[in-house]
């Protein structure tokens, strides 16, 4: 599957939540830190279950962590359709 | 550079030098004692052999995670591809001859343990080659 529409604030969120290095946050979640890396770079799209472990670690729900940015995104079409 | 790609690394330097020690020691040999006797410079290829001591040579990584699911991802497509691979090799070495040779020919059975050595040899390569390439561009795209 192509992640050439999916952005993530991985990066953003370690910063918010008291300067969390890569390393801090891959043995929070249980992965290496090249894979935070990968992730951060928007290299590597993680699984469902890291995501949402990505998301829980941050205290935020997962769609503030990922976004899908594509032209077949739904939520493009309700929001152009709503007045 | 973690473990996987370290012993990624040896293998394709290993197997590549082997390759091209083999090749010219070939070269030289087939002028000097001609073709039949000059094959025994493919022993040259045992030099690969030395790759298969990277895991004793390379520690485990350090840190309270070593292998995830992206590792996981990568080491799953490098087997993929270098079973893919030593298939076609095994497949160019059964087909190029009965092509060029024709079906009646005949080949002596020796050959059988070196086109099994080549598919080995080449899967390894391929292997090695996979991981780094996955590293280095980020698998899981």
């Amino acid at each position: 599957m192509s992640n050439e529409h999916i952005i993530n604030h991985v990066r953003k969120l370690r910063f918010e939540n008291g300067q969390m290095t890569q390393q801090q946050l891959a043995d929070r979640v249980g992965v290496t830190r090249q894979t935070i890396i990968a992730i951060e770079s928007g290299k590597y799209s993680p699984s469902l279950p890291l995501a949402f472990k990505l998301a829980r670690t941050f205290g935020v729900p997962i769609e503030k962590v990922f976004q899908y940015e594509g032209d077949d995104n739904p939520l493009h079409e309700i929001l152009k359709t709503e007045p | 550079m973690n473990r996987a790609q370290k012993i990624a690394w040896l293998f394709v330097i290993t197997i590549s030098l082997a390759a091209v020690i083999s090749c010219i020691a070939f070269i030289v040999a087939y002028f000097m004692v001609g073709m039949p006797k000059a094959l025994a410079s493919l022993g040259f290829m045992g030099i690969a052999g030395i790759g298969g001591f990277g895991p004793l040579i390379f520690g485990k990584d350090k840190g309270n995670v070593t292998f995830d699911e992206r590792d996981k991802q990568i080491k799953r497509r490098a087997a993929l591809a270098s079973f893919g691979a030593s298939y076609m090799v095994v497949g160019a070495v059964c087909m190029i001859p009965f092509f060029i040779l024709g079906p009646k020919a005949s080949i002596s059975i020796t050959w059988l343990p070196s086109i099994f050595g080549a598919a080995g040899i080449c899967a390894f390569f391929t292997h090695s080659v996979a991981i780094l390439i996955q590293y280095r561009e980020g698998a899981g795209r």
